[in-house]
């Protein structure tokens, strides 16, 4: 890094450059900077849900068990487990000697403490996903149970996700928790999160790996993470071309080009378990109306819209879960789908009373990155064909879930419900849980039939009888035009990287690891 | 206008020698060209424009200015050229309606509080001078931040973001003429309120708001387009200049010509009305053009 | 002259005062429940939202919240982020530094192109190379400068791969600090050259060529300083209209400055940041226009003593 910046600048900027960068907190020679299109929405992993905290949480703090590179949950803080006979009790063992940023040490009270405060007064924004948690019990200081209500298929899969991180006991009391501390096991400790710009770690050298797929299981080979946001896309690439970022997405319809010229490495992050997909505000008018939602479905072509964005890099989805995903069938979810049909679209959209003098119009939200507004922008387009009006609405992933949720919690708004692309990725067909069961993530579409049939998709254990019911529950939601599919994104995280780093990867469901990187320059 | 307020004292120049004055003066007849190719554009949209502006696939994506594409094709494939065209009715749009706002709410401030005198006045431009110090843009941000996003909502806050100035301007024009001796002696003959107001000062006033005015388009015509540009004004698919160097930037190594030509409207535009303000006030204030 | 201080420091609070009132009031013209669209995103229940509406007092008459947000304000306290979560004036101040740097180092640019161009035009008046210059300055005052920024970027970094972005070293502040100080410096060239034109025929300087002294004496001793108090008197505005300008040009070099904050905030709908936004930088502009407007009137004697 150094040596760029020597051949760019004469020795009197150089000492300029010494001067200033003091002032405004240098870069160091063992730092790795890594620039993405937006910022964290918590340090808290119970006060967020976007990938962008998730990926963050993922350095700071560890969990019980970990994904390893085909997505099985393995051992991680826990060393073992035993599962009672009636699927209701789970035992941890915990790994011996691991000590918390503050230097306590981690045992059975942080597990308890984490699992209780995502139930507390405040609770987890992902509380529903942790399953029927009845009890949390110390055993002894490395020995906890968890016991549930109900058996819960998903539960281990979950204790390996960014959601269930395991936050220290040092925490409780202290207010700036989440906003300017944070204290976990996790590879990195933090130095600070400036809003908007920046979030500084440094190595944690008392780390252990004991689950993730990396060969390093000691502390990383670097001083310090500084995950920086730079929302536009080509001053992502400039800062990589000019080394101020060693790790940035790169805009799109540059990779090609990067691929070509050879400076820079290309990774794309694979089973990232995204699905992203249409679902409708629907307390009130238009989307009220089953007709109204098919013909959104039936107006739209997804398969063209990728094909002109992603290149046909990304693929279509006619699941509301994700390839790779437990559940996830093409040719099962394609009997249920929405075939591009515009005369369909127009048909229904006259049976509930729209036309051409009469437009339906609404609101459509994106949230940034990604070239999803670009994808928006096209889907306009057709759904203006079949007399959808549509505006547009870009918002950062945080805002948008504020958004829609507040939408479906204004049945009396006089303007038209709004719909809108969402995405959310999971390692289990339990998100369709987390999102339709009653009250609804979003507070958005539930019903008592629906909520039967999710339930049993938790208290099956049996592969086969839980497939069943998994795919009930996707049928129901597609006949309904609840949860519409629309394309796995595996192409829009794809991350550029500079020469002298080494080692960087993202393992499934995209969780970035740098535990194998080292700085060769 | 009322054919009275052409009697009204102190009226510089006969309108069609205005015109013919503006045609001498270089750089008033090249900004009156621009504005007109400007107007031309906007009219005759449809007729002029190789391609609906918000077809996709109008030709293949991301391709560069040929013959077919002047241009070039932004990432729909859609054509750059038919969407600044079209983009031109926006801009007028945008221009006209923020300085309408801006100027008649200001006007009518800044001569209420010239005219009233006293307290009145010390209050109204005590507003308005701390207004005018907290600068247009955070004005306007304030305000789409109490509306949100949007181009209408966006014209009404540079609209409201610029009465400050316009207020200022008029007043101190209002402060000169009253002390006038025409003026002092329509007050002397009874004139009544509306009379001293609407046939006095107003005229006097016009002429300088006309100039300030036709600059304020294009401080308008900027603002929009840096709102747009900030993802704060126009919303896709309107082909708004602003917006379109927006969606330019993700691309910008990929396809320049996406940022280069918006950006050359709006530069043209913007320079086009300046100089015809400029134009104005030489025709308006002889002794200007003495510089 | 410390009564001249004195008028311009209450003239700066009056502003300061009337921006605390607007950005009370602004979060009441927003339509709809401001807590409901502020927090909706938060799985929160309808008690929890009256519980934040009676945290931040906004169950009380508005007069009141007026009173317990001076309260606060005064205390240095304004606010948490509803994003994040942070201490508003903690988190202005973190970013304030980056606006501030750019602001100063484009007043720079402004005044030193601007000022030369004005000045050299001035002294030709009337000949192509005055025409060439305000030529150059009307194209200049007509560009979009998140234009220019973006060629900028495009030539030297993108292309050229000279100058980096997305940083906060001393590389990185070159473009955003040309971009707004080139903009600028277009308009400074204009006002500079009807100033030093109003100089140039004033009758000591006529005095001063008629006496036989050397032309750049003459330039430099008598005009240059008095055409330096117009263009002083013009740099309080022009250092509000660049801290305005940062927040555009912050966004397009990813200049992390408190501009690049309020676009942000805005879009999250975060109001405790816009309202600290607001009232921060119409604090920033007042005090900045009080040391203009003092430097000022030190240089130039006549306005002394308020007249």
């Amino acid at each position: 890094m150094i040596p760029d910046r020597l051949r760019h600048t004469g020795p009197g900027a150089l000492a300029l450059t010494g001067f200033l960068t003091m002032a405004a907190g240098p870069a160091l020679a063992g730092d790795v900077i890594w620039a993405r299109y937006g910022d964290i929405d918590s340090l808290d992993p119970h006060r967020a849900t976007s990938t962008l905290s998730m990926q963050v949480w993922d350095q700071i703090y560890d969990t019980l068990l970990a994904f390893d590179e085909d997505g099985a949950a393995v051992p991680n803080l826990a060393k073992s487990w035993e599962v009672s006979d009636d699927g209701l009790s789970y035992t941890f063992m915990l790994q011996d000697g691991v000590i918390c940023h503050d230097g306590t040490p981690f045992g059975a009270e942080d597990v308890k403490f984490t699992v209780d405060r995502a139930f507390g007064d405040n609770p987890s924004l992902t509380m529903t996903n942790w399953g029927p948690i009845e009890t949390v019990e110390v055993i002894d200081d490395l020995t906890v149970r968890i016991t549930l209500e109900s058996t819960f298929g998903a539960f281990l899969p979950f204790l390996a996700d960014s959601f269930s991180s395991m936050v220290c006991l040092s925490n409780d009391d202290d207010p700036d928790f989440g906003s300017a501390t944070a204290i976990g096991t996790g590879p990195f400790k933090l130095d600070n999160w400036v809003q908007g710009d920046e979030v500084v770690l440094s190595r944690n050298d008392d780390y252990r790996n004991f689950g993730k797929p990396v060969e390093n299981d000691g502390p990383v080979q670097f001083d310090r993470l500084i995950v920086r946001t730079i929302p536009e896309a080509q001053t992502r690439l400039a800062a990589l071309r000019t080394g101020e970022a060693h790790i940035a997405e790169p805009p799109f319809d540059d990779i090609p080009d990067i691929r070509a010229e050879g400076d820079l490495d290309i990774v794309v992050a694979e089973k990232t378990g995204q699905n992203v997909f249409w679902q409708f505000t629907i307390s009130r008018p238009p989307f009220d109306d089953i007709r109204a939602r098919q013909a959104v479905a039936h107006a739209t072509d997804p398969e063209m819209a990728i094909d002109i964005i992603y290149g046909g890099l990304s693929e279509r989805e006619w699941c509301p879960i994700a390839r790779g995903v437990f559940g996830n069938d093409q040719d099962f979810c394609q009997q249920y789908g929405y075939e591009y049909d515009p005369d369909r679209a127009r048909e229904l959209l006259a049976e509930i009373g729209f036309g051409p003098d009469n437009p339906l119009n609404t609101t459509m939200y994106v949230w940034t990155g990604g070239n999803r507004h670009m994808l928006a922008e096209i889907f306009q387009a057709q759904l203006a064909q079949v007399g959808i009006n549509v505006s547009i609405e870009i918002l950062d992933i945080g805002t948008m879930n504020a958004r829609v949720r507040e939408q479906n919690e204004s049945p009396d708004d006089p303007s038209p419900g709004t719909f809108d692309m969402m995405t959310w990725g999971w390692y289990d067909p339990d998100i369709l849980y987390a999102l339709w069961h009653s009250p609804g993530a979003y507070s958005g579409y539930t019903s008592d039939e629906l909520d039967a049939k999710l339930e049993l998709t938790r208290e099956l254990t049996d592969e086969d009888e839980r497939l069943e019911a998994v795919q009930d529950v996707i049928r129901y939601l597609m006949e309904n035009a609840v949860h519409i599919g629309l394309y796995t994104p595996g192409w829009e995280w794809v991350f550029a990287v500079r020469p002298e780093i080494e080692g960087f990867k993202v393992g499934v469901f995209l969780h970035p690891m740098f535990q194998d990187v080292r700085l060769t320059d | 206008m009322t054919t009275e307020t052409i009697e009204a004292p102190a009226r510089p120049e006969r309108p069609q020698r205005a015109y013919a004055a503006l045609f001498r003066s270089p750089s008033g007849a090249v900004g009156l060209v621009i504005v007109a190719v400007l107007v031309v554009c906007a009219i005759l949209a449809p007729y002029i424009a190789p391609h609906d502006p918000l077809v996709m696939a109008a030709g293949p994506r991301l391709e560069p200015p040929s013959l077919a594409h002047w241009m070039g094709t932004d990432q729909f494939g859609r054509d750059v050229l038919s969407r600044i065209i079209y983009g031109s009715r926006l801009t007028l749009m945008i221009g006209t309606i923020a300085v309408g706002i801006s100027l008649s709410a200001g006007l009518l401030l800044g001569l209420v509080a010239g005219y009233a005198s006293g307290w009145t006045e010390r209050v109204l431009m005590r507003i308005v001078d701390v207004l005018f110090s907290f600068t247009e843009i955070v004005i306007a941000l304030a305000c789409i931040a109490i509306l949100g996003v949007g181009l209408v909502n966006a014209m009404i806050a540079i609209g409201i973001a610029s009465i400050p100035f316009y207020a200022r301007v008029t007043h101190s024009i209002v402060l000169v003429e009253k002390n006038k001796p025409y003026f002092e002696s329509a007050v002397a003959a009874g004139a009544s309120h509306a009379r001293l107001i609407f046939l006095h000062l107003l005229p006097n006033v016009i002429p300088t708001l006309i100039v300030i005015g036709t600059l304020g388009v294009s401080t308008a015509v900027l603002a929009a387009a840096g709102l747009s540009f900030l993802g704060l004004g126009a919303q896709p698919p309107q082909p708004e200049w602003g917006f379109m160097l927006s969606s330019s930037r993700d691309l910008i190594s990929r396809a320049p010509w996406m940022m280069i030509f918006p950006g050359l409207a709006i530069a043209i535009t913007v320079l086009g009305f300046n100089l015809l303000g400029d134009g104005v006030r030489e025709v308006l204030d002889p002794r200007q053009r003495a510089r | 002259m410390l009564r001249f201080i004195a008028q311009r420091l209450v003239a700066a609070l009056i502003t300061i005062w009337v921006a605390t009132i607007a950005v009370t009031l602004l979060i009441h013209l927003v339509p709809g429940d401001p807590v409901r669209i502020m927090y909706s995103g938060f799985q929160t229940t309808p008690e929890q939202i009256e519980e934040i509406r009676t945290r931040l007092g906004l169950d009380q008459p508005v007069w009141r919240q007026y009173l317990m947000y001076m309260g606060r304000v005064l205390q240095g306290d304004l606010g948490h982020s509803i994003v994040g979560d942070q201490p508003v004036l903690t988190t202005l101040l973190q970013r304030f530094p980056a606006t501030l740097l750019l602001t100063i180092a484009s007043l720079f640019i402004a005044v030193v192109v601007g000022g030369s161009l004005g000045f050299f035009a001035a002294y030709r008046r009337g000949t192509v190379w005055d025409f060439g210059a305000m030529t150059l300055a009307i194209v200049g005052v007509s560009m979009p400068h998140f234009w220019l920024g973006l060629i900028l970027l495009f030539i030297f970094s993108l292309s050229l791969g000279w100058l980096p972005v997305g940083g906060s070293g001393f590389m990185n502040l070159i473009l955003p600090a040309m971009t707004l100080g080139l903009a600028n410096a277009a308009i400074l060239a204009r006002l500079t050259r009807s100033a030093m034109i109003d100089i140039f025929d004033q009758d000591f300087v006529r005095t001063a060529q008629a006496k036989g002294l050397p032309q750049t004496l003459v330039l430099y001793r008598h005009a240059l300083r008095s055409g330096l108090v117009p263009i002083v008197a013009m740099l309080g505005l022009q250092f509000a209209y660049l801290m305005g300008g940062a927040i555009v040009v912050e966004n397009v070099f990813a200049w992390n400055g408190v501009g690049r904050l309020a676009i942000q905030a805005v879009f999250a709908r975060d109001y405790p940041l816009i309202q600290g936004f607001i009232l921060f930088f119409a604090t920033v502009v007042a005090l900045a226009s009080v040391i203009i407007d003092v430097t000022y009137a030190l240089l130039d004697p006549r306005i002394r003593y308020g007249k």
